[in-house]
């Protein structure tokens, strides 16, 4: 399997210089192998956030290399990231990060709506990916009248809506039950018999206790601890 | 094309999310709009009637000059214009100011029939000249009195009744008739120089349509403006002079000083500047409400320009993080702006026509009191400058719709993380 996501003593410090200086995440340096499911885990502040950032393209390391597939992006022009994000990743934000006042399925249609897709389909796509997530009784809610859990998988359905080939899911069950935890890890699952490369940043025990997981990346201050291959590698 | 097109509507869906903010903006930028533009048709439409009205008057009017002003001229001074080659007809003109302390207003006071029309080759009777009371001195009140020939102003009926024929008969403007409470086959009196009362009586209103230039306007026999105004018989207010040739008219202007040197001819050329610039320094005190109206609006802009609030910005971050181009973000923002300032755009213009046209620009009437007592309450024939109208297009559409983009622009080219997160 060749490997999708790579970063090379990756370093990022936000405010650099200023008095609000933070060491997010420092010299870590790991490979992520397509078709791979991949947990971050570790404890609050440890840099999940800041390192599954750093992959999907939406910030960029102070040092060190980014690499997706092949292609070193640490030092890309944004106008160049902006395809590799639309095209590659789906992105399951911690804070959800929908825009509110706007409709549930009008949030997930977002990313589809820069392309030449027919509204039409996007629509057919969204609503068959709300089904699957049990959110179409609540398409055409305004975002804010959404409970956590819904809101979380409404998340998750817009960051399926392009067909990604790589899905960033950053605690994607913390606001979700065990059935519904279930019922996406489940969803997680299938993506990943078709083929996709799944990184999920948790420290929820229930996910990385899946079957299907192959290894489990722990983070601890910005460092990478300890790396646990499950060998269900295949 | 399909992605512009679900770009456009994303753009008028976010429009709505936010209405009672635009709606707040439009209102505003209406506003404004609508003040430019109110000055511009106003200023533009006088000036305008103005000149149209110049256009047929006198290519060359003789004023007698005593002490610097403005003196009557001896009629007899006409027989030594004749000789002058190149001369066509001669008309006496007789015009002067009337103060009303009635009704504490000023008339504008006109006589026809002149018997004294000099003509080398007579065709036409001229019954009716063009006085143009001069803007210069105390006379100078930017008026223009050229109402006679129907061409002026087409399609308008401009008289009720008829024009005097026969002495102490009078036709009057529509402000006339309404301060004094009189119309055709009523009465007017009027003081003449020896605290006489000379009774007048009305054969004709001017009708609205012409207002802004009959509306202090009364039009009396030749005879009966000499004696009104205590006038010698061989005296008249200025020499209209026409001229063959339109090429030649500043020979004969100058041949006219030579052999009348107590005489000033002056040329339509010159008069014409001479509104021009008048007209131009009306609107200057209307200018100053155009520049702070503009003022207004950079202030509308500016305000835009400096700041996205937080829920925008954080939009923007997300748009970016979720795959949209910065062209994209960039183009949605473009949609906003134009959307918006094209709506308060449209919205002011008509504001502005309806105020000018309609209301006879009730708004600005504190400041335009002070040309006339009898300012008229007039409906200007609408006349719209494209040019202006392009001038306060691209003088607030571009700096909108810029300093809507700009900012988002900012945004747009940062790293979506720290957008986001505000
Ligand atoms: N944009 C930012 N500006 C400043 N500091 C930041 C920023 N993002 C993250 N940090 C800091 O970087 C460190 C790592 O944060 P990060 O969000 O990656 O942690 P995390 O492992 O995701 O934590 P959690 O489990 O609570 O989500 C924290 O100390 C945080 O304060
Ligand atoms: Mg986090």
């Amino acid at each position: 399997m060749d490997i999708i996501i790579k970063t090379e003593n990756v370093t990022k410090i936000f405010n650099p210089g200023m008095s609000d200086e933070v060491k997010a995440i420092t010299d870590v340096s790991i490979e992520i192998k397509r078709g791979e499911v991949v947990v971050l885990k570790g404890p609050s502040g440890s840099g999940k956030t800041t390192l599954l950032s750093l992959i999907g393209c939406i910030t960029r390391p102070t040092e060190g290399r980014v690499i997706v597939n092949g292609k070193n992006v640490a030092k890309l022009q944004e106008r160049f990231l902006t395809g590799i994000r639309q095209k590659t990743f789906g992105f399951v934000f911690q804070q959800f990060n929908l825009i509110r006042s706007i409709s549930v399925i009008e949030n997930i249609m977002l990313p589809l709506y820069p392309t030449n897709i027919k509204l039409s389909a996007i629509k057919k796509r969204a609503e068959s990916i709300m089904e699957k997530l049990g959110i179409s009784n609540k398409k055409d809610f305004k975002v804010q009248r959404l409970s956590g859990g819904e809101q979380q998988r409404a998340a998750i359905a817009r960051s399926l809506i392009n067909e990604p080939e790589i899905i960033l899911a950053d605690e994607p069950t913390a606001h979700l039950d065990t059935n519904l935890s279930e019922e996406i890890m489940r969803i997680f699952q299938r993506l990943n018999e078709d083929g996709k490369t799944i990184v999920i940043a948790t420290h929820d025990p229930f996910i990385y206790e899946r079957q299907f997981i192959q290894r489990t990346i722990e983070m601890r201050d910005g460092v990478v601890k300890n790396i646990l291959n499950k060998n269900h590698d295949v | 094309m399909e992605k512009h097109k679900k770009i456009l509507e994303y753009t008028l869906s976010s429009l709505l999310r936010r209405r009672y903010k635009n709606l707040a903006i439009i209102t505003v930028f209406s506003f404004i709009v609508a003040a430019l533009y109110s000055i511009l048709f106003l200023t533009h439409s006088l000036k305008k009637e103005a000149l149209t009205v110049l256009k047929e008057a006198p290519e060359l009017i003789v004023q007698k000059v005593s002490g610097g002003r403005h003196d009557l001229i001896p009629t007899d001074y006409m027989k030594r214009i004749q000789e002058i080659y190149g001369v066509g007809r001669i008309i006496p003109r007789y015009w002067g100011y009337y103060y009303d302390a009635i009704t504490d207003s000023n008339y504008t006071l006109m006589g026809i029939n002149g018997t004294h029309v000099l003509h080398s080759n007579s065709k036409d009777n001229e019954n009716y000249p063009s006085p143009i009371p001069l803007p210069q001195g105390e006379g100078a009140r930017g008026r223009v009195k050229d109402v006679f020939s129907d061409e002026n102003i087409k399609g308008l009926k401009l008289l009720n009744g008829r024009m005097p024929s026969n002495r102490k008969e009078c036709a009057i403007g529509k402000g006339v008739s309404d301060v004094r409470f009189t119309g055709i086959d009523g009465e007017i009196f009027l003081i003449d120089s020896k605290g006489k009362v000379l009774t007048f009586h009305v054969v004709g209103v001017f009708a609205s349509e012409s207002a802004i230039l009959t509306n202090d306007l009364i039009v009396i026999n030749k005879d009966d403006i000499l004696e009104l105004f205590g006038m010698p018989s061989d005296r008249a207010t200025d020499i209209a002079v026409e001229v063959y040739n339109e090429l030649e008219i500043p020979f004969v202007a100058s041949k006219i000083r030579e052999i009348l040197p107590d005489t000033r001819p002056i040329m339509k050329g010159e008069i014409i500047r001479t509104y021009e610039t008048l007209f131009n320094w009306r609107s200057g005190v209307i200018f100053t409400m155009f520049l702070g109206a503009l003022l207004a609006f950079c202030i509308l802009a500016w305000d835009k320009a400096t700041g996205l609030s937080a829920e925008e910005r954080q939009e923007i971050g997300i748009l970016k993080a979720i795959g949209w181009e910065t062209g994209d973000v960039l183009e949605l923002k473009f949609w906003e702006g134009i959307v918006i300032s094209f709506t308060s755009i449209l919205t002011g213009m008509i504001i502005a026509y309806i105020h000018i046209f309609f209301l006879g620009a009730s708004l600005f009437a504190p400041v335009l009191r002070g040309w006339s007592v009898l300012f008229p309450p007039f409906r200007l024939i609408p006349y719209v400058d494209l040019y202006q109208v392009f001038v306060v297009l691209f003088l607030t559409v571009i700096p909108y719709v810029a300093s809507t983009i700009i900012p988002s622009w900012k945004a747009a080219i940062t790293d979506p993380d720290t957008v986001m997160r505000g």
